[in-house]
């Protein structure tokens, strides 16, 4: 119990410092956020109203404590463009954007953790380069990059796909077919990363004693290999997702951008473009949030799925 | 010989075609492009037209409101809108009178006059809540709005006002919502639009944009389609494979991508040439650039036609002046400045810069500005100047002009939208700019003195010869070497015929229609 509500207090100095530094960072940050959204037809009188309403005529500790003060009442304040509470616009984008998250790491583990098994199970050292040197083109290819290629390809030429994101009023199939490009162009580093962990995980899995000697016990090497082997060298694949889901959810900005879906990826980007401070502060928070809390979901995660830690712990 | 469709053939194709459609068989053609999906770069934000944020919301404005006048279509000329009749009836009034029966949506009842003074006035004034609106500039010398009875009333000033005419009146400061609908919704109405125009909101997501439908209620000559929908798509690569593939209809698209859609085939393209100014700036404050034989020299050094071709493939039609063909006032003799690096090297002789001359150029970092930057870094090179290129994102370029940053500026490239008032156009540049809008800093009473007669003007060939003059005292300065009124691309589905106003950017959606 002690140790849960010591994780609590971390996790929210770490919310608080992150927001801390968000402010800091808005604080430095060049251009004029009244000329950038208003242009040059906005009044001056309009400026000041806008500069006012935004809070940027206060310093940054007043601005900080002010934006606490409303959380706590549940405010995460207005967006002074649209007129719209920032909240409704970020649960208006949150569920596309975590749908995006989960599906692409589903994809990830569905393809990276067979990928990686098998580079290992495999006696010809070929198809284990092959797979090797898949899993580094895929670390190393942006998915901005590939997101275009597939738009391309499946979009364009095969006309198999479509290029935008589906309406809220579409069918399942329509939304489904609409999900697979930015799916992929987003899982597609982390299969690469996967596949590369459970490839290295699973070698020294079965380097391990407790392998060799199950081996000598004369188990059978199947159950030997996925019971004892595969089932430990997971462990830190269950860390890596985890980190990496909460990772994905940055990695969504440029995707979302790309196949024109309204998550919280292109609320933030396009809050930042127009220097729109009040969504910006109040999507970054949530975006901290929800890192920060699945970092704790993870750990506990992995508490689970390892009972040494829990023991060690304990 | 070909077969021959007979009367009888035509009544028994006619009956079966009716026949089936009960069912919800019918042939694809009575159904296909009864509406259309338009992309736009930026999103739709609010649809109050007294709090609107951007050239995107002025365009859904002018299809959901109506105006007492409304822009001709695709011309700058206007037509009675929900104004039965309008007179200016001295310098200082201008009556109108409405047309009965005007409706507004969702059951706010029928437009009067009182709904044209609520409209007009709140963005002159602060509202009940002590909002001040965008765009008071544009009704800044109102006076008030007299009612004389439910349908007519006088529009006062406290100036003369040429301009309402073409800047305010038609265009989106001129909408008439409703009061009852403003008075509901507060700081939630440019969410929940309430007008009379040709089409109403039926939904504004994020996801999906704004949904249109046909207004029902509308007196005159309806939308051509039953709906249509207006998003948003940021990344331009997608809105293009996005029209090619036929899941929007209509979009902007960057002029590089032109040649290969026509080679496509798979949509129209559209290049038409804008009203908007680019230009090389020059701070006169600077001092590097004070003296005006370096301006000279600079203009001098620049190869205009050069620029055009390398950043815009000779397709964007060149600028000589700040007032682009088309627009009353527009200076047709204006100087063609040619490159005559002999001329920019004495001039710099003669302004005793000693070694060479090194400037910095700040630009928005988009491809076009970048190209044009590059080549005018290698033209003024070949005078004996280094030009150092200063490229920033929108945030930080659109304020580096702006107080005391702006007087580090040296040189600029820089784009603005044209108002359709042409004076609207000069006040960028007016002494009280500098410091906000008038990056060169030029400081010229005698144009501040025109700007201020003009502006109360009525005579259109007084009005004119004012605005040559003040062109020709911006080109005495030195301080703006005009490049182009720029060109937009638009790709489009073959079946759909796009209006859009002379300026290149405010679509007429209200008038779009199939081919």
């Amino acid at each position: 119990m002690r140790d849960f509500l010591g994780k609590i207090v971390t996790a929210i100095a770490a919310v608080l410092a992150a927001m801390l530094l968000i402010f800091l960072l808005m604080s430095v940050v060049p251009g004029d956020p009244a000329s950038t959204l208003l242009g040059p037809q906005a009044s001056p009188e309009f400026v000041r109203q806008y500069i006012q309403q935004m809070g940027l005529d206060q310093p940054v500790h007043v601005r900080l404590i002010r934006f606490f003060e409303n959380l706590l009442t549940g405010n995460l304040g207005t967006d002074v463009v649209s007129g719209r509470p920032v909240w409704d616009i970020i649960v208006e984008a949150v569920p596309n954007t975590m749908l995006l998250a989960v599906s692409s790491m589903a994809l990830a583990c569905i393809i990276g953790i067979p990928l990686g098994v098998f580079g290992v199970m495999t006696k010809s050292p070929t198809i284990d380069a092959v797979i090797t040197s898949l899993s580094i083109v895929f670390v190393s290819m942006p998915s901005f990059i590939v997101g275009i290629a597939l738009l391309v390809i499946f979009s364009s030429w095969l006309n198999w796909l479509p290029v935008l994101g589906a309406s809220a009023d579409a069918s399942l199939l329509d939304k489904f077919r609409a999900m697979i490009l930015p799916t992929t162009a987003l899982a597609i580093g982390w299969i690469g990363i996967i596949g590369r962990l459970v490839r290295s995980s699973m070698l020294e899995a079965l380097s391990q004693n407790y392998v060799r000697t199950a081996r000598a016990y004369g188990l059978r090497k199947s159950l030997v290999f996925y019971k004892y082997a595969l089932r430990n060298a997971i462990i830190p694949t269950i860390t890596v997702v985890g980190m990496g889901f909460a990772r994905l959810i940055g990695g969504a900005v440029l995707v979302e951008v790309l196949f024109a879906r309204q998550g919280l990826g292109t609320v933030i980007y396009d809050a930042l473009i127009s220097r729109n401070f009040s969504v910006l502060q109040g999507s970054i928070f949530v975006v901290v949030v929800l890192f920060v809390f699945i970092n704790f979901i993870t750990e506990y995660v992995f508490r689970i799925a390892d009972p040494r830690f829990s023991k060690d712990a304990a | 010989m070909g077969p021959k469709l007979s009367r009888r053939h035509f009544v028994g194709g006619a009956a079966a075609l009716s026949a089936l459609a009960p069912l919800g068989i019918v042939p694809a053609f009575s159904q296909e492009h009864q509406s259309f999906i338009a992309r736009v770069d930026r999103d739709v934000e609010n649809l109050d037209p007294a709090f609107r944020t951007s050239l995107t919301d002025s365009n859904v404005i002018r299809v959901v409101y109506q105006r007492l006048i409304d822009y001709n279509v695709g011309a700058y000329g206007w037509q009675l809108d929900a104004a039965e009749a309008i007179e200016q009836k001295s310098d200082l009034e201008i009556t109108f009178r409405l047309k009965q029966g005007i409706m507004f949506t969702g059951g706010y009842g029928e437009m009067t006059a009182d709904d044209v003074k609520f409209s007009l006035e709140r963005f002159a004034f602060p509202d009940a809540e002590g909002r001040v609106s965008s765009y008071r500039q544009d009704w800044a010398d109102l006076k008030e709005v007299v009612v004389h009875d439910k349908y007519s009333g006088s529009i006062i000033f406290e100036r003369p006002a040429p301009n309402i005419w073409q800047s305010a009146l038609p265009h989106a400061s001129g909408a008439i919502v409703s009061r009852k609908a403003v008075e509901k919704f507060g700081a939630q109405f440019g969410r929940n639009p309430v007008g009379s125009g040709r089409y109403e909101v039926v939904s504004f997501s994020a996801q999906d944009g704004v949904v249109l439908k046909r207004n029902p209620l509308f007196l005159d000559t309806p939308g051509e389609f039953e709906s249509f929908t207006v998003r948003f798509i940021s990344n331009v690569k997608t809105a293009q494979l996005a029209v090619e593939a036929g899941e929007i209809d209509f979009t902007q698209v960057p002029l590089t991508t032109v040649p290969e859609l026509e080679r496509s085939g798979r949509v129209a393209v559209s290049v038409i040439p804008t009203q908007k100014f680019i230009w090389l700036g020059l701070n006169t404050e600077s001092p590097k650039l004070a003296d005006i034989k370096v301006r000279q020299a600079i203009r001098a050094a620049v190869n205009i036609d050069e620029v055009l071709l390398g950043a815009y493939q000779g397709k964007a039609p060149r600028l000589n002046t700040l007032l682009p063909a088309g627009l009353a006032g527009h200076w047709a003799e204006a100087p063609v400045y040619t490159q005559d690096l002999q001329q920019a090297q004495a001039l710099l002789a003669e302004a005793n810069v000693s070694g060479p001359l090194k400037v910095k150029l700040t630009v928005l970092n988009e491809p076009v500005f970048n190209t044009i930057a590059l080549i005018v870094q290698a033209q003024l090179a070949a005078a004996g100047i280094e030009v150092e290129i200063d490229q920033r994102e929108g945030g930080s370029f659109w304020s580096a002009g702006k107080d005391e940053s702006g007087e580090n500026m040296e040189l600029y490239i820089t784009s603005f939208n044209t108002s359709v008032a042409p004076v609207a156009n000069t006040r960028w540049f007016l002494p009280n700019q500098i410091g906000d809008w008038n990056w060169s800093r030029w400081n010229s009473p005698e144009f501040e003195e025109l700007y201020d007669s003009i502006s109360v003007d009525f005579d259109i060939d007084s009005r004119s010869a004012k605005l040559i003059e003040m062109q020709r005292l911006m080109d005495e300065s030195a301080a703006f070497i005009w490049l182009t009124s720029d060109v937009v691309a638009y790709a489009h589905q073959t079946w759909l015929v796009p209006m859009i106003l002379p300026n290149g950017v405010d679509c007429q959606y209200a008038y779009f229609r199939r081919a």
